[in-house]
């Protein structure tokens, strides 16, 4: 008896029993849907932090440190200055801008609901892996003469200023006039929600903006020529200082973004090969259920199965037959599930990055559509028809291994 | 000292005779052997069938019949005795062999019919050739020669449910002559039948018996019986008579 036979006679029987075979796949569906909803919307977890993470700069090194000690600090900074050009490409200082306020004529836009506003020193831009698009970069010259200047972010041009040029328009920022002289270029096009709402002011006019003045430790932003610099420049830094910083009762840490990534993704890959094994287990009992149908099935068509071994089917005919039938069912409700799949992982993505868009003025990340790898959908297939077999293999056998005329007396 | 001589070898079993389509040698089914409840089903039963042979087996229900069928079909084993099928010992054959026999050499009718409901009957007459592995134009083509033959052209895509019982078994009848088996095997053919259908399947029958086709007719029914060449009546699992049919007259 040949496949195609075979196989057409089980699909045949699992149509003739619509709603029964539709319930007994329900396990699989919902089985493989979710396995393929939870690894996709990790996977794209994952995508995204690591978009960001390049958006940062591959080479970016974070280097934060706290302590009342300023000549420590400052001696940090004339390090840091003295390795660009060797390990580091750019260093710059910046510090977080609490409550700010931008106004453009009757527009007003809060930085504190997903923008973010600093106080930049040096390369920062560079540092950060900004470009300017239009205009220029705030400079050391600015810092000096206290120009009242400032780069914005593409969301920031975008809201207040639209199709207009914004360059040389004055802006208020907490009450304070301001003119613009550079936006930055959008990361990534402005396709992810990233920190497009940004604004850039020279450290040197803290005072005049903020409300109140307090002393933090500067942010330092750098990056490194290359990831092995990178490293380099990290294991030295952390040598010389980390130890003074200990003693003064401070803490210190330098990191590169590569070695946080590598950790990062370590860490995800665990969880979703954890969230994936969970998921596994509502499969089983897809499969279980499966195998509790195709015993029923065989008794039911015990005479049937009789009738078939009197006309000379053999052994491995009647193996094969309901083998191939409860492949049949679980492949049916994986591909069901796969279909549901790709909605529901489309659906549940959508919320999941809409949730992290918490900004009125951010551009909502619609291209980000979260769709199952081809990989992820091959082998949640491959191993739901697995689990058919598996599963199957029971009453098949049990099928088999009836006596004909036992089958036969069967009503 | 006698009893302690060696017993003489039993004699050595006669060499299968392949002259002779079903040579059944003391033959028992017991059910429960030992136990309180021990049915004697066919009891110590030898019996020697040539080929072409149309061969009524006449009993009561619960005579026994029905087991020697099933044990002449290859559907069940016998407890003790010897079945040599077409001079083959079919107790040393293995299942796989079982099956192609039952696929090859005999074509079963059953009382009941036994046709598979989800198919259509030209799929139900076609299904052991499907299991010998004939392709699909070979085989149409004989399942479709099979069922003009019992008076079925115009029926071909009809489930069994659709049909009468009469129809039912024609396409039965249809679905163990498709492959022109050598043997036939009906365990009371008529039994749900009326008259005039019954009639037919048995003129049926004869005819192919005509045609060369050994048949084994089983059946309680003594008018029926018959028909046949020669008619072996069984009671309590015992032959009681073996005599020449009305068939054998004509």
């Amino acid at each position: 008896m040949n496949f195609t036979q075979t196989f057409s006679m089980a699909i045949k029987s699992v149509l003739s029993n619509k709603i029964r075979s539709l319930l007994t796949m329900l396990g699989i569906i919902i089985g493989v849907a979710t396995v393929i909803i939870l690894v996709a919307s990790a996977q794209a977890e994952q995508k995204y932090t690591r978009l960001q993470l390049e958006a940062m700069g591959a080479n970016r090194i974070q280097v934060g440190c706290d302590t009342n000690n300023r000549r420590l600090e400052d001696e940090i900074i004339e390090y840091c200055k003295n390795q660009v050009g060797k390990t580091l490409s750019a260093f710059g200082q910046y510090m977080y801008a609490w409550d700010l306020t931008l106004k453009y004529r009757s527009k007003e836009m809060s930085m504190d609901s997903g923008g973010s506003g600093y106080f930049v020193e040096g390369d920062y831009s560079a540092a950060t892996g900004r470009y300017i698009s239009i205009g220029r970069d705030l400079t050391d010259a600015d810092n000096r003469n206290q120009s009242r200047v400032c780069v914005i972010g593409d969301a920031v041009r975008k809201y207040f200023f639209g199709a207009m040029s914004p360059l040389n328009q004055s802006i208020k920022i907490n009450g304070q006039s301001f003119t613009v002289v550079g936006v930055y270029s959008p990361l990534y096009g402005g396709k992810l929600n990233t920190d497009d709402q940004i604004i850039c002011i020279p450290v040197s006019l803290q005072q005049r903006v903020m409300n109140y003045y307090y002393y933090s430790s500067p942010n330092f932003a750098m990056t490194a020529i290359d990831r092995k610099s990178s490293d380099k420049f990290c294991e030295d830094i952390k040598a010389r200082f980390e130890q003074r910083f200990n003693d003064s009762n401070g803490y210190f840490y330098a990191e590169s973004i590569g070695q946080a990534q590598d950790q990062m993704e370590q860490e995800q890959n665990k969880e979703s090969a954890k969230t994936a094994g969970i998921a596994a287990i509502s499969l089983l009992v897809g499969g279980i259920g499966i195998m509790n149908i195709m015993l029923v099935t065989v008794t039911e068509r015990t005479r049937e199965i009789g009738i078939r071994m009197a006309i000379g089917a053999r052994k491995r005919d009647i193996i094969s037959q309901f083998l191939i039938e409860s492949a049949v069912i679980s492949c049916m409700g994986g591909l069901i599930g796969i279909f549901f799949g790709f909605i529901g992982s489309a659906i549940w993505g959508n919320m999941m990055f809409g949730s992290m868009v918490n900004s009125p003025w951010m551009p909502v990340v619609d291209t980000f559509l979260v769709t199952p790898s081809f990989g992820l959908v091959v082998g949640a297939f491959l191993f739901s028809a697995l689990l058919g077999v598996l599963f199957g293999l029971y009453p098949a056998n049990k099928a088999a291994s009836m006596q004909p005329v036992d089958a036969l007396r069967t009503q | 000292m006698f009893w302690k001589r060696k017993p003489a070898a039993p004699p050595p079993a006669p060499a299968a005779d392949n002259s002779l389509l079903v040579d059944v040698r003391r033959l028992s089914k017991i059910y429960n052997e030992g136990k309180e409840n021990e049915v004697r089903a066919l009891d110590d039963i030898s019996l020697a069938v040539p080929w072409g042979e149309f061969l009524c087996i006449l009993g009561q229900s619960g005579s026994g019949k029905s087991t020697l069928m099933n044990i002449l079909g290859c559907l069940d084993i016998p407890t003790y005795g010897t079945y040599y099928l077409d001079g083959q010992a079919v107790s040393e054959l293995p299942p796989s062999t079982l099956s192609a026999i039952r696929n090859r050499e005999i074509g079963f009718i059953f009382q009941g019919f036994n046709l598979i409901p989800a198919l259509t009957a030209l799929e139900n007459v076609e299904l052991p050739l499907i299991y010998r592995g004939m392709p699909i134009g070979e085989r149409r083509a004989l399942a479709k020669d099979a069922l003009e033959a019992v008076g079925l052209g115009k029926r071909m895509t009809h489930r069994p449910a659709e049909m009468s019982g009469g129809q039912q078994q024609r396409v039965a009848i249809a679905r163990a002559v498709a492959a022109k088996p050598p043997i036939i095997m009906a365990d009371e053919p008529t039994g749900n039948l009326d008259s005039g259908s019954g009639r037919e399947i048995m003129e049926q029958l004869t005819a192919l018996n005509r045609q060369g086709t050994s048949i084994i007719l089983i059946t309680h029914d003594n008018k029926l019986a018959e028909m046949a060449r020669r008619i072996v009546t069984i009671s309590d699992g015992h032959i009681i008579s073996d005599r020449a049919g009305k068939g054998a007259v004509q």
